[in-house]
C-alpha cells in the first residue's frame, strides 16, 4: 500500500501519466471520429490515474507546508543558512545594524543561549497556490463525472417544432411561437431567433432564443440546434426548428473548480513564498535567503542589503 | 483613399520593415555590433506602429474586431507578439530577442497576404461578448509562449556554446555570480548570447509561461463557457478543443519540471517543442488537419477561420515546424572531444 502511494505522489509518475494524456489527446485528433478515444478506456483509465496522482500528492503535501508555514524553524544551524541558495557570511556586523537597516520585513525574533536569531518571510499564501490548483482540478473533473452520470434528464435530447406548435418537455409546455431570421445586406444570415413561451404548471414565460442565448428554466438549458431552410428564402417560413434540451447537473462544480484551478495557478505563479534567516556566528551575522520559486530580483535585492550592512560596517569602523 | 486602401498601405509598410528588421538583426546577431540590435528594434516598432492603424481601420471599416477571418487572425497574431516584444523591452533590454521575433511576424504576416481580406460578416455564432473575450486573450497566450521560445532556444544555444567552450570554462560562466552582482557589460562583444547569462534566459522564458500559462488557462475556460450557451456542450473533443488542452498540458509539464528536478536544459526543450504545439493548436487544425483527412469536425464553423487557404495555412505550419527543429537540432551538445586531460599513460 505504501509503495502505491509512493508510485501516484511520485512527480515521474505525473509526468509519465501526463505525456501518455497529451499521446491520448493527439490520436484523438488525427481521424474523423477519432474522438471516441474520450469515453474509451484507453483515455479514462490514464484520466483517473492523473486525479489519483494529483489527489494524492496534494495530500501528502499539504500537512507540511501548513507546518512550514505556520510554525517556522527559527533557531537554525549555521550548515542550515549555509545550504540556502542565496547565503553570506558578514563578519564585525551586529544585529542591531540590521534591525536598523531593513525595511519591509517584519521581523521574528528568538534569543536562545546568547545567540539571536532573525527570521522573516513574505508571501505564505503563495505557498498555497498549488494545493488550491489540484484542489481545483480535481473538483472540476468531479463535476465532468457528475455531468456525465446525472446529465440529460429530459427523456428526449432533441425536440423539434413547427412554429405554432407546442410539446411537453419534462414536465412543461415549450410552444414556438415565431422563429424568424435576420440577414446582412450581403444576404448572409446575421442571426437566428426563436420566440417560444413556457407554460410550467401555472406559470407562463415568454422568452427569446438565440444562438448565444439558450434559455434556461429550472436547470434545463433550452437552445437552438437548427432549423429547416428549404424554401425558406422565398417564403420566409420554416416548417420546422430544432432546440437541444439538456441538463447538466454537474455544471457548478465544473465552473468552480474552474475558478479554483485558475485561482490556484495564478497564487503559485505570482506570490512566491520568500524568507531570510539571519543568525550570529562568530564575531559576525550569517544571512541566508530561500525563495519556493528561485526569484532572481528577491535575491537582489537581499545582496542589495547586504551591500548596504558592510557599507555601514565600513563607515563604523572608519569611525571607531 | 478609403479606409480599406488605407489598411493595405499600414500592411504592406509593416511587411516591408518587419523584412528589413529580420536582416539587420540577423546581421546584428552574426556581427555582434550593438548598434544593429538598436536600429533593427527600431525597425520593428516603426512597422508596429503602422500596423496597428491598419488594424484599428480593419476594426473600424468591417464592424467587427480583427480577429475573426483568417487574414485577420493571422495578422493579428503578428501584431500582438511584436507588441509583446515591445513589453518586453519597456524597462529592460532585451533587444536581441527580436531575432526571431521580427523573422515570424513577417512570415506570418506574408502568409497572411495570401489570403481573401474582404471582411467576413460574423455569422449567427459568433455574435457574442466572448468573442471579444476568449479570442484576443487565446491568442496572446499563443505569443506569451512565443517568447518562452525562444528564450529557450537562446538558452540551449548558449549553453551548448558555453559546454564547447570547455568544462571548466561552462562552470566558471554558469556560476559567475552574475545573477546577483551583474557582471560588467563588455561593449564591443554584445551578441545576443554574451549579453544574458543562463539564468536570465531561463528566468525569462519561465516569466513567460507564467504570463501564457493562466492565460491559455483563461482562454480554455472562457471557450468552454461559450461552448456551453451557443453549442449546449462545455467540452466536445473538437480537434481545436483538445490541442488547446494538449497544450496546456505541455506547458503544465514544463512548470513541473523547472520546479522539481532544477533541470533547466529539460524545461528548456518542453519550452521549445511546447511552441509546435502551441503552432497545431493555432494553425495545424484550421489548416493542416482538414488537408490530411476530409474531416468536418463539430465546430469547423467556428474553429475554421472563414475564408482561409488550407495550402497556405498548412505550408506556413509546416514551415514554422521545421525552423523549429532545426534550431533545436542545432541546439544539440556533441559528446566530448576525445583529448580532454592527460591520463597517466601519457605522462612518461
Amino acid at each position: 500500500m505504501n509503495a502505491a502511494i509512493k508510485l501516484l505522489s511520485s512527480p515521474r509518475f505525473a509526468a509519465g501519466i501526463v505525456i501518455v494524456l497529451i499521446l491520448i489527446c493527439i490520436l484523438g485528433t488525427l481521424f474523423p471520429g477519432g474522438d471516441v478515444i474520450f469515453t474509451s478506456i484507453l483515455f479514462l483509465a490514464p484520466l483517473g490515474l492523473f486525479a489519483l496522482s494529483t489527489a494524492t500528492c496534494t495530500l501528502m503535501r499539504i500537512v507540511p507546508i501548513w507546518r512550514d508555514v505556520r510554525r517556522p524553524e527559527i533557531e537554525v544551524s549555521d550548515q542550515f543558512v549555509q545550504s540556502l541558495p542565496y547565503h553570506a557570511y558578514l563578519p564585525g556586523v551586529t544585529i542591531p545594524q540590521v534591525k536598523r537597516l531593513w525595511k519591509g520585513f517584519r521581523w521574528r525574533e528568538e534569543l536562545k543561549s546568547k545567540n539571536t536569531y532573525l527570521f522573516a518571510q513574505k508571501g505564505t499564501v503563495g505557498r498555497f497556490g498549488p494545493p488550491i490548483a489540484h484542489l481545483g482540478v480535481l473538483v472540476l473533473l468531479l463535476g465532468v463525472v457528475v455531468g456525465a452520470a446525472y446529465g440529460h434528464v429530459s427523456p428526449q435530447d432533441r425536440i423539434v417544432m413547427a412554429p405554432g406548435e407546442s410539446q411537453h418537455v419534462d414536465g412543461f409546455i415549450l410552444r414556438l411561437d415565431e422563429f424568424n431570421v435576420s440577414y446582412y445586406a450581403s444576404g448572409v444570415a446575421q442571426d437566428y431567433r426563436a420566440k417560444v413561451t413556457l407554460i410550467d404548471s401555472n406559470q407562463v414565460q415568454t422568452g427569446e432564443i438565440t444562438v448565444n442565448s439558450p434559455l434556461i428554466h429550472k436547470g434545463l438549458i433550452i437552445s437552438l440546434y437548427g432549423y429547416d431552410s428549404n424554401g425558406f428564402m422565398e417564403s420566409g417560413k420554416v416548417s420546422w426548428v430544432a432546440f437541444q434540451i439538456k441538463s447538466d447537473a454537474g455544471l457548478p462544480l465544473v465552473w468552480c473548480g474552474a475558478l479554483l484551478t485558475i485561482a490556484g495557478i495564478v497564487l503559485s505563479l505570482y506570490l512566491s513564498h520568500r524568507r531570510i534567516w539571519i543568525k550570529e556566528s562568530s564575531e559576525g551575522i550569517l544571512i541566508g535567503a530561500t525563495s519556493n520559486k528561485s526569484s532572481i530580483r528577491f535575491f537582489k535585492i537581499v545582496d542589495e542589503f547586504r551591500a548596504e550592512l558592510e557599507n555601514l560596517r565600513s563607515k563604523t569602523e572608519s569611525r571607531d | 483613399m478609403d479606409a480599406a486602401a488605407l489598411e493595405h498601405l499600414g500592411f504592406e509598410i509593416a511587411l516591408g520593415t518587419y523584412l528589413i528588421s529580420s536582416v539587420v538583426l540577423i546581421l546584428h546577431f552574426a556581427t555582434r555590433k550593438r548598434r544593429l540590435a538598436e536600429m533593427g528594434f527600431n525597425l520593428i516598432a516603426f512597422g508596429f506602429a503602422f500596423q496597428t492603424v491598419a488594424l484599428a481601420l480593419r476594426w473600424f471599416y468591417a464592424g467587427y474586431p480583427p480577429w475573426v477571418n483568417s487574414y485577420e487572425v493571422m495578422s493579428f497574431f503578428a501584431w500582438a507578439i511584436v507588441a509583446a516584444y515591445l513589453a518586453l523591452n519597456v524597462g529592460s533590454d532585451y533587444k536581441s530577442v527580436g531575432i526571431l521575433v521580427a523573422p515570424l511576424a513577417f512570415v506570418v504576416l506574408s502568409f497572411a497576404s495570401l489570403q481573401p481580406t474582404n471582411p467576413t460578416p460574423l455569422v449567427p455564432a459568433l455574435r457574442s461578448v466572448w468573442l471579444f473575450i476568449h479570442v484576443p486573450i487565446t491568442i496572446l497566450s499563443y505569443c506569451a509562449f512565443f517568447i518562452a521560445f525562444t528564450a529557450s532556444v537562446l538558452y540551449l544555444f548558449k549553453s551548448k556554446q558555453l559546454s564547447e567552450q570547455g568544462p571548466a570554462e561552462e562552470l566558471y560562466r554558469q556560476t559567475e555570480g552574475s545573477e546577483y552582482a551583474p557582471s560588467a557589460t563588455q561593449p564591443e562583444s554584445t551578441g545576443v548570447l554574451d549579453k544574458f547569462t543562463l539564468s536570465q534566459l531561463d528566468d525569462l522564458a519561465y516569466k513567460s509561461v507564467a504570463v501564457g500559462f493562466p492565460l491559455l488557462t483563461i482562454g480554455i475556460l472562457t471557450g468552454a463557457i461559450w461552448a456551453e450557451t451557443a453549442w449546449g456542450s462545455y467540452w466536445s473533443w473538437d480537434p481545436k478543443e483538445t490541442w488547446s488542452l494538449i497544450t496546456w498540458f505541455v506547458f503544465l509539464a514544463y512548470l513541473h519540471v523547472r520546479a522539481q528536478y532544477q533541470s533547466r536544459s529539460l524545461a528548456a526543450y518542453i519550452a521549445a517543442f511546447g511552441f509546435v504545439s502551441v503552432m497545431f493548436t493555432f494553425l495545424g487544425v484550421g489548416y493542416v488537419l482538414p488537408l490530411l483527412q476530409t474531416y468536418i469536425g463539430v465546430s469547423s464553423g467556428l474553429h475554421g477561420y472563414a475564408g482561409g487557404s488550407a495550402i497556405a495555412g498548412s505550408v506556413l505550419f509546416f514551415g514554422i515546424l521545421a525552423a523549429v527543429l532545426f534550431l533545436l537540432f542545432k541546439t544539440r551538445k556533441k559528446p566530448p572531444s576525445v583529448n580532454h586531460a592527460p591520463t597517466v599513460e601519457d605522462d612518461h
